[in-house]
């Protein structure tokens, strides 16, 4: 056993400079969580894991980037679980924004305070479109206000982005209107229009894409966004351009007091994770988009969508 | 059909087979362990379909589909611990066989009805695929509401040995059912300042709760081995099981249609979709009080529901992206990570990959059937295990399954709250099915009712404003008015008797 003797010094000193070299590089010396308030299958699910690849490459150390799916509550617990956690930049997540917006300003118990995340990036939006059924005879919102009776509307529960965005339009058009709540995510109430249930709705787009395009229901407005189409009109049209702010928003972030040189870092990591050609063939193979916005322009984001609801308090619940 | 041919070629090809394969396998384990189920396979199963082939990843995903339910039954034959929620009804006839020492047979009446109902689907599935948007489109809250009802009177009248206890359990079901944020109107109700019952009782751990930690407690406090007596204990049974799935074939095709049916109601699902099947087949048979003692038919009907849902609830999920199980949500996610949008495009769009996806299906029931009669004699073997140590490691196991689900240490304590639960209504000889049965279909029915309201404007009248709703009132009126047949004939019969004495 003479030779175990000989390399002992030098098994020691490999190991030293191993322990010193960890200590040194810093963050991140071990995985990350992303944590997911959804089940995974959904939208923002397939988003996260699609720029997970992208993520690990972009940061140093090859660390792994591991997704969490804590759904519950809406959304709710997974957002107080990301506020929650240790501020050392190895528990990060994404946000859904209205969608945990609305039970803050409800005053509901939740678990976090969004003006105190630290934001990181925004990594897309999806915009609102006003849509009636395909063979609908209503053309336009002014057909709307026509009818003699009030809107009928489908929509998930009160309080989900879907009702108060149903909410806010209708109030500020003075469309007269009632609400059909209780349908399971934006596919169960746009199932529920195609089959005649109510008349109209406000639905994101990336649902509605593909139905659009059948012909199965039309457009008559969209917010959000600009339209190009003379037959769609846009806040603008409407003269309502505040209406322009009602959006979708994914958004990452972080506890709160979260260090600059880690926020700085994991910022730079997401916007060249959403830059990387594997994640945008994944983006235009599956008709997805990317809105990238850094982490000031987030912030300011979150500030203004939160004085944008807070007009419309009233109509949240 | 040379895209179906096509398909089967491109599914039996050496490297997408070995997929298949894999996920048969994965869907064994999974299915068996209570509380782990094709979500929880499939959820998994999802990252690292992310550099495969669509595929490959279709094939896996259809693997472990068509298994689960192979896998799920096996535990609740000779554990009374349903390893999936739609297993839980093969328990009520499964279990006492195992109990007589003929587990053999009932696994293999399993082996034989699942692949049976499978493909009876799957054929199904292949003739309505053109016109499965206006199937989906028949059911609107008005049906929904009657179709829990219809699920709910059917599980009423099949426990009318006792009636009142039968009611007792399906009350319970209901208030269990109204826990939690209520969609319709936003307000929250019954979770005592809960954030965890926010969402409801989740049905898998209490399911586990109610099956298979009642069942381990009873065990544990009777004492000795699941089989009553070692002595009886029959290794041989298999092809007998199997005979007897073939001999009831009018089972077969009964249950495989409600399995096809109701499977394909968004938000009723399997496990109501296998408890119907055995509840129509108990109430058809001329002796309905020998079910729950160990009657082969109450294994082929569930069984052969139980495989057959999974092309059922394809058709909303593929059609409208609206999944017709909890399985079929997380499936949807691997078809968007695969850029499959569900919606009017798809079958045209994704034709060859959808027709793998049902040879994968049908393929992995079969296989899943081939491994499952290999292992018999060693399954059939754990009936012998004593319950000291047969209980602690099924409790220990379903406990793991039940966090895995949602991380949330919350279902854990409710699988325990509610194994208690099931524990004393099994003391107290109460059913549990109607219970089971209300859980799930209390919120379709409530949601359904509230929201037919608002578009009928209060008006009852909706509910009988569409063909679909009108059959659903009729089959409603027929099965009550059918429990009080077997009543009046024995009226009858003791008039005529009276007259002539």
């Amino acid at each position: 056993m003479n030779w175990i003797r000989t390399i002992r010094p030098t098994v020691f000193a490999a190991l030293f400079f191993l322990i010193a070299c960890s200590a040194e590089t810093g963050y991140p010396s071990k995985d990350i969580t992303v944590v997911i308030p959804f089940n995974s299958g959904g939208a923002f699910d397939a988003y996260v894991r699609a720029l997970v690849p992208g993520l690990e490459k972009h940061l140093p150390n090859s660390i792994n980037v591991l997704p969490k799916n804590l759904p519950g509550a809406g959304g709710r617990r997974g957002a107080s679980d990301i506020f929650r956690a240790r501020a050392d930049g190895y528990t990060i997540g994404i946000f859904n924004m209205p969608g945990v917006l609305i039970p803050q300003l409800q005053n509901m118990p939740i678990g976090y305070e969004l003006s105190e995340v630290t934001w990181l990036a925004t990594l897309g939006y999806d915009t609102y479109v006003f849509v009636v059924k395909g063979d609908s005879p209503l053309g336009s919102i002014e057909d709307l206000k026509g009818l003699g009776r009030s809107v009928t509307y489908g929509a998930t529960g009160p309080g989900s982005t879907s009702y108060v965005a149903t909410n806010i339009v209708n109030e500020t058009l003075g469309i007269p209107f009632e609400i059909i709540t209780g349908y399971k995510g934006s596919a169960g109430y746009l199932l529920g229009l195609i089959r005649g249930d109510f008349d109209a709705a406000m639905i994101n787009y990336s649902t509605a894409r593909s139905y659009l395009e059948s012909g199965d229901i039309k457009a008559l407005a969209v917010f959000g966004a600009d339209s190009n189409d003379p037959n769609i009109a846009d806040a603008e049209d409407l003269g309502a351009p505040e209406l322009g702010q009602l959006r979708v928003m994914r958004m990452m972030g972080g506890p709160p007091g979260l260090p600059d040189d880690i926020k700085t870092m994991l910022e730079r990591a997401l916007l060249a994770a959403m830059d990387d050609a594997d994640f945008k063939s994944w983006l235009a193979s599956t008709g997805n988009e990317a809105h990238p916005a850094s982490a000031a322009e987030t912030t300011a984001t979150v500030l203004e969508m939160t004085e944008f609801y807070d007009r419309f308090k009233q109509l949240l619940d | 059909m040379p895209e179906l041919l096509q398909a089967t070629a491109s599914i039996l090809s050496p490297g997408t087979l070995l997929f298949v394969f894999a996920g048969v396998l994965v869907g064994l384990v999974f299915g068996v362990i209570p509380g782990l189920g094709g979500t929880t396979a499939l959820a998994l199963l999802l990252p690292l379909t992310y550099g495969m082939e669509v595929m490959h990843a279709l094939a896996m995903a259809g693997g472990i589909m068509g298994a689960i339910a192979m896998g799920g039954s096996i535990s609740a034959i000779l554990l009374n611990a349903p390893g999936t929620a739609p297993s839980a009804a093969t328990c009520l006839d499964g279990h006492p066989l195992a109990k007589q020492g003929r587990a053999a047979d009932a696994i293999g009446a399993v082996a034989s009805a699942s692949p049976l109902g499978g493909l009876f689907g799957v054929i199904t599935l292949l003739l309505v695929l053109p016109i499965a948007r206006d199937i989906v489109l028949l059911f609107g809250p008005p049906e929904f509401f009657l179709v829990a009802v219809f699920g709910i009177v059917t599980v009423a009248i099949s426990s009318s040995a006792n009636l009142l206890r039968g009611l007792v359990a399906g009350g319970v079901g209901l208030m269990l059912s109204f826990v939690g944020y209520d969609t319709v109107h936003g307000g929250v109700r019954y979770t005592f300042g809960s954030d965890y019952l926010w969402d409801g009782i989740p049905l898998i751990p209490a399911l586990v709760g109610l099956f298979g930690m009642a069942e381990m407690i009873r065990l544990s406090i009777e004492g000795g081995a699941v089989a009553a007596d070692a002595g009886t204990v029959r290794l041989d049974g298999v092809w007998s099981g199997m005979r007897a799935t073939l001999r009831h074939w009018k089972v077969v095709i009964r249950g495989s249609i409600t399995g096809t049916l109701i499977g394909a109601i968004p938000g009723v699902g399997g496990t109501v979709a296998t408890f119907i099947a055995y509840s129509t087949t108990k109430k058809a048979d001329p002796d309905p009080e020998s079910f729950g003692t160990g009657r082969i038919e109450g294994i082929i009907a569930p069984e052969s529901a139980n495989n057959a849902k999974d092309s059922g609830a394809l058709l909303p999920t593929l059609a409208f992206g609206i999944p017709g199980s909890a399985e079929m949500a997380v499936f949807l996610g691997i078809l968007m990570l695969h850029g499959m949008q569900p919606g009017p495009a798809i079958f045209a769009d994704h034709e060859p990959e959808i027709y793998g996806l049902i040879v994968a299906l049908t393929l992995s029931a079969v296989l899943a059937s081939i491994i499952g009669i290999t292992f018999v004699r060693w399954l059939a073997a754990i009936t012998l295990v004593k319950g000291q140590i047969l209980a602690p490691v099924v409790i220990a196991v379903s406990l793991v399954g039940v966090y895995a689900i949602n991380l949330t240490p919350g279902d854990v304590v409710l699988a325990a709250v509610i194994g208690v639960l099931g524990y004393l209504m099994l003391r107290f000889d109460y059913p549990r099915l109607p219970l089971v049965i209300a859980l799930i279909l209390g919120e379709t029915a409530e949601r359904g009712f509230q929201q037919s309201m608002m578009i009928g404007q209060g008006n009852l009248g909706i509910f009988v404003h569409s063909v679909t709703s009108i059959v659903l009132v009729v089959l409603i009126l027929l099965s009550l008015s059918w429990s009080f047949v077997p009543l009046l004939r024995r009226r009858l019969a003791a008039s005529i008797s009276g007259e002539t004495s």
